[in-house]
């Protein structure tokens, strides 16, 4: 029970939302608004070479010509798209050469946040204990991206994809809107237009990332949005563990947060990509302020036997509305995703996966937990399909809800698509609430209330908390016991 | 409606199509590029028999949307209602039917939809039951492979009434079968069952809906089919269960054999709930006849045809063991395993 014990004190020692404080830092900003010279200024800003601009601005065109989709089970006010900055950025020059050229103020904020920035401190410790590198990403720049020399060694390229769009534009070239094109979707089409910074990750073949990635997003100025872009590239038989962490300060107002994550998996390769999302989820009670999580995350499973697996633990945000997908076009690739949702005040969430089967022998699995607590609402939306190419395709999908209060909901809407005679579909979902026998089990072994009903809650999400690499596990478990605080009695 | 307008008004751009979420895999508008004209008057004389002929029961007949409006069960009535929609030629009709379950009042309604022609036809039924009533719907649907035929039926439930359907079908050029169902709770009963066999390029798209809106509901579902050749089947099924309607216990099943490369199978069970004690379930299995137990048959003896047809027809052969209604299950396995003996 030592185990118990520490979340509890964890959770009690804890404020609602801890990483709800601003940082009081000198920046600059793009002006407000948004039209063709605001995606120059971005342009400008990050020192970028013509054809991104060119890209930038017929991802605009577009985008203009486009409508915002209502089809989720999410409700918001229209957004005025022109009353926010696209830019927001610390006033040191960019890409300090050490972190002694960094804002002591950043600095701080991301100790404040529990992120290592300095290679020496993760160091610290254990000897063996594992290490891992992070890119910082403040607002619209990268602030700073460790480990990069190790790294390098290992022929992994890892930095900001505004250093990438300079240093290595043919990768960008090649694979940047080759998952997720342009035009996909009216905020990943948005994302195109205005993206700043986000992570790059090339794996050459052959190699196993020698430590986990990670990227920490931080959104910290008001009145802007995060539009941040990440491109992972495994070539054949690589591997490589990424992972996303991201907080944002406690405002009344809403912002969005747009990104775009495009995977590449080559033959042989795997990609394991895990996200924390912790932003603010607005007031409980009020449902005032919080940020829009507006995200098209997608892997291209191109070679044989590749695999991608998505990992999410989605507690924050005031709406939620990604569905991290894989499209299996290698022979034999798998595609994973395992999810935990958590709702409570006046979140909503509406998220889950696509697996679309276009090779041979191509597997996926699907493991969905949906918690919904308070007055919020909690949506699983998912596609599996195979095409009529993909004989012998397999997945296996669980969607579990779990309903905590009168005032809550929870929705399952899974759409199959079965265009072949050898593939095999398998899906299940239940929707129930804690079971009382459980709790006046644990109660009556002595656990109060709240403590029984964090054990049943992580009884009832062990199977995704598995996949998650260990250090976050905790994080995670942590996380999901403080989401749920105040959503019993 | 939009059909129903769009028949009325010949009007196509009325017609459902992909961009209603709820028509996506049963596009109308992209099928048909006009609405066709008036169906013609059919003589009584011309239909030959229904399925049910020689069942005891009190015939009505919708021919080419022409029939009765309304029918009234009074209370602690019990009917056996033997209802044939039948089409003929190549035009367009939509008929509306009322029907009335007085509190306590039973029904058993055996509905054959026949014909089809390559018309576009329409039949929705209110169905509502008083208090304590009940209604069992058996529903053979056999329709010719170039008709277009959207039956569409709208359930009131009250307390402790139980509603019951089986609806088997081998679809058309377009079938949607559409059940909603408004459950009070309070101990009502809902069962929706169904069973298909697709051939060739048909298509049948099963539809449900049921909304808990009072405690204590049951709803229980099982759905079945078998899809071959360039056939397609839809499986759209939703519970609600709206505030308020604690206890609701609702489980639902779909599952499919694809019997060849061209065939697809569609499904979307949803789940959309909004009160927290609740049980609710659903499972969709979409797959191929098991190679194993394929083979231990044929080991054992048994032809491969036979083998195949024996395994189709056991899988089916769960969705009738469930019927209540007063007709001999021999006579549906029948029905079935003629339409299935046409080489699985």
């Amino acid at each position: 029970m030592v185990a118990v014990k520490d979340t509890v004190d964890q959770v009690a020692g804890l404020e609602k939302y801890e990483h709800g404080f601003v940082t009081e830092i000198e920046q600059e900003f793009a002006p407000k608004g948004l039209n063709r010279d605001t995606v120059a200024f971005i342009s400008a800003k990050k020192e970028e070479p013509e054809w991104m601009l060119a890209w930038r601005l017929e991802a605009f065109e577009r985008w203009s010509a486009m409508e915002s989709p209502d089809w989720a089970r999410v409700s918001f006010p229209p957004i005025d798209y022109q009353d926010a900055t696209y830019y927001a950025a610390p006033k040191t020059k960019v890409g300090p050469a050490s972190l002694d050229e960094v804002d002591p103020e950043l600095l701080r904020t991301y100790e404040k946040l529990g992120i290592p920035l300095r290679e020496q401190e993760v160091l610290a410790g254990v000897a063996g204990a594992p290490r891992y590198a992070v890119d910082a990403v403040f607002d619209s720049v990268s602030v700073v991206t460790t480990f990069k020399k190790e790294l390098a060694e290992a022929g992994v390229i890892f930095c900001s994809m505004s250093e990438a769009v300079r240093e290595h534009p043919d990768l960008v070239r090649k694979y940047l809107g080759s998952v997720v094109p342009v035009s996909d979707n009216y905020f990943a089409c948005l994302n195109s237009a205005v993206f700043s910074d986000g992570s790059f990750v090339y794996v050459p073949p052959g190699v196993r990332c020698p430590m986990e990635l990670s990227t920490y997003f931080r959104i910290n100025a008001a009145g802007s949005g995060q539009f941040e872009r990440t491109l992972i590239i495994a070539d054949k038989g690589a591997y490589v563990s990424y992972l996303e962490g991201c907080t944002a300060p406690m405002r009344d107002e809403n912002q969005l947060h747009a990104a775009v994550v495009e995977l590449v998996a080559l033959e042989d390769a795997e990609i394991k990509y895990s996200t924390v999302q912790n932003w603010y989820p607005g007031d409980p009670e009020t449902g005032k302020g919080g940020i829009y999580n507006f995200v098209t995350k997608r892997a291209d499973c191109r070679g044989d036997r590749s695999r991608v697996s998505w990992t999410q633990v989605e507690t924050g945000s005031a709406i939620t509305w990604k569905y991290p997908s894989c499209i299996l076009r290698g022979r034999e690739s798998v595609g994973e995703f395992y999810s935990i949702a958590i709702t409570n005040g006046r979140q909503q969430a509406d998220t889950g996966t696509k697996m679309i089967h276009l090779g041979e022998g191509t597997r996926s699995r699907i493991i969905s937990k949906g918690i919904s607590a308070g007055r919020s609402s909690n949506t699983y939306r998912g596609l599996v399909s195979a095409h009529p190419k993909a004989r012998g395709a397999r997945n296996f999908t669980q969607c579990d809800s779990l309903l905590i209060g009168k005032s809550c909901s929870a929705h399952t809407v899974p759409y199959i698509e079965a265009r072949n005679g050898a593939c095999t579909f398998e899906h299940e979902a239940t929707t129930t609430r804690l079971s009382e026998d459980q709790l006046f089990y644990a109660q009556q072994r002595g656990l109060p209330e709240e403590e029984a009903v964090q054990l049943l809650v992580n009884g009832f999400v062990r199977d995704v908390l598995q996949e998650l690499p260990m250090e976050f596990a905790v994080e995670a478990q942590k996380l999901v016991a403080i989401s749920l605080e105040g959503s019993v009695g | 409606m939009s059909l129903d307008e769009a028949i009325r008004l010949r009007d196509p751009s009325r017609l459902p199509s992909r961009r209603d979420e709820d028509w996506r895999w049963t596009d109308l508008r992209g099928l048909l590029r006009t609405v066709p004209e008036p169906s013609q008057r059919l003589e009584p004389g011309e239909l030959g028999v229904g399925p049910f002929d020689g069942l005891e029961g009190e015939a009505i007949l919708v021919a080419n949307g022409a029939g009765p409006e309304d029918l009234r069960i009074v209370a602690d009535e019990s009917r056996t209602v033997i209802l044939r929609n039948v089409s003929r030629g190549d035009g367009a009709h939509a008929s509306r039917l009322r029907i009335e379950v007085a509190a306590g009042g039973r029904l058993t309604l055996l509905e054959s939809h026949e014909g089809g022609g390559a018309g576009l036809s329409l039949l929705g039924i209110d169905l509502s039951l008083g208090e304590g009533a009940s209604c069992e719907r058996l529903v053979l649907s056999d329709l010719d492979p170039e008709s277009v035929a959207v039956v569409e039926l709208d359930v009131r439930l009250s307390a402790r009434t139980r509603f019951a359907q089986t609806l088997m079908t081998t679809g058309a050029r377009r079938q949607r079968l559409e059940t909603r169902v408004r459950h009070p709770g309070q101990g009502a009963e809902v069962r929706l069952d169904g069973a298909y066999v697709l051939r060739d390029r048909r298509h049948a798209d099963l539809t449900t809906s049921v909304r808990h809106e009072g405690p204590d509901g049951r709803t229980e579902q099982l759905t079945r089919g078998i899809v071959d050749d360039q056939a397609r089947a839809v499986f759209q099924g939703r519970i609600t269960v709206q505030e308020g309607a604690d206890g609701a216990d609702a489980r639902m099943a779909h599952n499919a054999l694809i019997l060849s490369d061209r065939a697809e199978v569609d499904a979307r069970p949803e789940l959309e709930i909004y009160a927290d004690d609740v049980a609710c379930a659903h499972g969709a299995t979409v797959g191929a006849l098991d190679e194993d137990v394929l083979f231990y048959m044929r080991q054992r003896g048994l032809p491969e045809a036979e083998a195949r047809s024996l395994l189709a027809a056991s899988f089916l052969g769960e969705v009738l063991d469930r019927v209540e209604a007063p007709v001999p299950v021999e006579y549906l396995r029948a029905w079935l395993a003629a339409r299935l003996d046409a080489g699985i």
